[in-house]
């Protein structure tokens, strides 16, 4: 047990990011607010990037430094696309709470 | 406040719980590997003999299971604790902890400053997994960009039922007060020293083995290795890349733009002609 707190390994990495990835998915699913859902779904793109950073380490191969940060763009652009879609939903709404979205519910 | 539905929040109180079930699950799962590969590698070594003397010799520190158990993954890690463990469990539990901020908070410049915390934490642990240049990008992008873009619209938005956030405590400001200090005396230790040669890299050296150098000699996850490995084989999702984060930047701009009939369409008109009179004059 003690060898467990001291001896870090990847395993350690790769639990950490499961256990940051199932709190986004909780903020994801509980929330109702657009805006902490999308910093949920930030968080789970970190823990995807953690993993693939310590997969990287793992085999050595700097494959995935390229694919975390192909991943980095992409949420940034999902980010800023997001908050677009939240102003405009906001400016004519005056509301974000997403449970209160059902326009397209028939 | 609209109801929506009590049962609904019944269910997320049960998702809730099948999440932190889920969560200490995966955790318990974690460990018991980790003590299973411990315990299965620890009397390989050993004759038959010796076995009777395995329990006192399990309880030596930094045992041989670790080693047999990472060589087949790249270089081992070495199995000196100490400080750096520390500084893991200390980072994991800011990333944990500032994530779980982002969920609970209700005040939304809480969960803001919480989920800068994470990022920064998750910065620390790319270092010690040796990705310097991606933890320099994920300050930049993340608690830089991301975070300043969040704060924004949260800022635009101005939403009314959250209480303005009141003033640091006694114990917040002497925090912050400890905390300038500290960054202006790190300022100044280093307009006034220059780091000595190879600091960073023997402070490194104690967490993890530190990774062979690329085939092209560059250092292992840093920026020159990083870059040639990008526009080698990963030229096209490059490139591809750059196309999407254009069309990202124009299609913010179009959907964000303030249209001439889009308040008057809007279905919340009772207010809609004060905000078409003036729109962003309460701010």
């Amino acid at each position: 047990m003690k060898s467990i707190l001291i001896d870090i390994g990847y395993s350690h990495f790769l639990i950490l990011a499961a256990v940051l990835f199932a709190i986004g998915t909780a903020g994801v699913i509980l929330r109702r607010n657009i805006l902490i859902i999308m910093m949920s779904i930030e968080l789970q793109l970190n823990a995807a990037n953690l993993t693939i950073l310590t997969f990287a380490r793992m085999h050595g191969d700097l494959s995935g430094h390229s694919f975390a940060m192909i991943v980095i763009a992409v949420a940034a652009a999902e980010v800023a696309v997001g908050l677009a879609i939240v102003v405009a939903i906001f400016r004519g709404r005056r509301h974000v709470d997403a449970d209160r979205l059902n326009l397209l519910k028939h | 406040m609209s109801a929506p539905s009590t049962h609904g929040r019944a269910a997320a109180r049960v998702l809730l719980l099948l999440l932190a079930a889920l969560v200490l699950w995966t955790g318990a799962a974690g460990l018991g590997v980790t003590a299973v590969g411990d315990a299965h590698a620890q009397p390989a070594p050993g004759n038959p003999g010796a076995t009777a003397k395995a329990p006192p010799r399990s309880a030596t520190p930094a045992g041989k299971g670790n080693g047999d158990r990472d060589s087949k993954y790249g270089p081992p890690l070495k199995k000196r604790g100490g400080p750096i463990a520390g500084l893991f469990w200390g980072f994991a539990g800011l990333a944990v902890l500032g994530s779980l901020f982002v969920v609970t908070r209700r005040n939304l410049i809480t969960a803001v400053m919480g989920m800068v915390g994470t990022f920064f934490a998750i910065a620390a642990l790319y270092m010690m997994l040796y990705a310097s240049f991606l933890a320099i990008i994920q300050m930049l992008v993340y608690a830089g960009a991301i975070m300043v873009l969040f704060v924004f619209v949260i800022m635009i938005l101005n939403k009314p039922e959250d209480e303005p956030y009141g003033g640091p405590g006694k114990a917040g400001k002497i925090l912050a007060g400890l905390a300038i200090a500290y960054l202006l005396f790190r300022i100044a230790s280093v307009l006034l020293h220059p780091a000595p040669s190879g600091w960073g890299t023997e402070r490194l050296d104690l967490a993890l083995q530190h990774p062979a150098a690329t085939a092209q000699g560059y250092v292992w996850g840093s920026t020159a290795s990083v870059g040639w490995n990008l526009f080698n084989d990963y030229l096209f999702p490059f490139e591809a890349v750059s196309i999407l984060l254009l069309m990202a930047v124009v299609g913010a701009i179009a959907i964000a733009r303030p249209l001439k009939d889009d308040v008057v369409e809007g279905p919340a008109t009772d207010d809609g002609a004060a905000a078409g009179a003036s729109p962003g004059g309460h701010s």
